[in-house]
């Protein structure tokens, strides 16, 4: 894949970067432009901020009387 | 008369492993749910699922092998008898453009100045936005990303559960990301989904 600057290469790393799925090298190289390049470096910082926030806003506790729906499922001594 | 001894210590131990079993079932619960919670459209259906998927588990606890993976054995039951339940009837055609990168999110804040630089600019997300865009991820996307963002399944633990390649798992978790913040952008700032 051809990239029209070293930022949108950025770009394609970003998942796999916060995945840690990047080779050696590639993470080196990632990490190095990140470091100088502030544009990127606030666009890969707003990504972790997401998935956490996704996470966060997605965790809808388990009603209580569900559990103790579960619990009466089990099977009696 | 070793036999009705040896015949009653072998009850006992099976009794003893499935009352085991089906307590380290329940533990999971918390997380069961919060996974399920986001793989079907209400609650109503999430506690249904829940209950059906334990269950199931209950009845074939010997289907499971000890040490292995009790999760990702119960995910798996889960995700089943959702396909089961008829969901999947309408297959999302995988044909979705995917013209926007992985930048565009913060990208449209930008333009549209919610994004300055403050430390938690995410926080100008509604929590209620992403519950929604998140919904909106057809189906075969979403899946992925609820059991490894929400439910922390690794790669290799989706494609068990889900039944698919882990390249699959990979390729439809970086692709349903775009999709969610594509709905994000489109529900926050009004940029096109």
């Amino acid at each position: 894949m051809a990239f029209e600057s070293i930022c949108e290469k950025c770009e394609e790393l970003l998942q796999p970067y916060l995945d840690r799925e990047l080779t050696d090298s590639e993470r080196r190289e990632a990490q190095a432009h990140i470091d100088d390049c502030g544009y990127c470096a606030k666009r890969y910082h707003f990504e972790e901020d997401l998935r956490q926030f996704v996470r966060q806003a997605c965790n809808e506790p388990m009603p209580p009387e569900l559990k103790a729906k579960l619990a009466a499922l089990r099977t009696e001594l | 008369m070793a036999e009705p001894e040896t015949d009653a210590r072998r009850i006992a131990e099976e009794a003893r492993d499935r009352a085991r079993f089906e307590e380290e079932v329940l533990e999971l619960s918390d997380q069961v749910y919060r996974v399920a919670r986001r793989l079907v459209p209400t609650r109503e259906e999430a506690e249904d699922l829940v209950q059906e998927t334990y269950a199931r588990a209950f009845r074939s606890w010997r289907s499971y092998t000890p040490g292995t993976n009790l999760r990702a054995w119960l995910m798996r039951i889960l995700t089943n008898l959702n396909i089961d339940r008829g969901r999947r009837e309408q297959r999302t055609p995988d044909t979705r453009p995917m013209e926007e990168g992985d930048y565009f999110l913060y990208n449209k804040l930008e333009e549209t100045g919610q994004a300055q630089d403050e430390e938690r600019i995410v926080e100008r997300l509604s929590q209620d936005s992403v519950v929604h865009a998140l919904s909106n991820v057809p189906h075969d996307f979403r899946d992925v990303i609820v059991l490894v963002d929400i439910g922390d399944f690794s790669y290799q633990e989706a494609a068990l559960i889900l039944d698919i390649p882990i390249g699959t798992v990979m390729s439809r978790l970086h692709r349903g990301r775009r999709i969610l913040k594509s709905e994000l952008a489109g529900a926050t700032v009004g940029g096109e989904s």
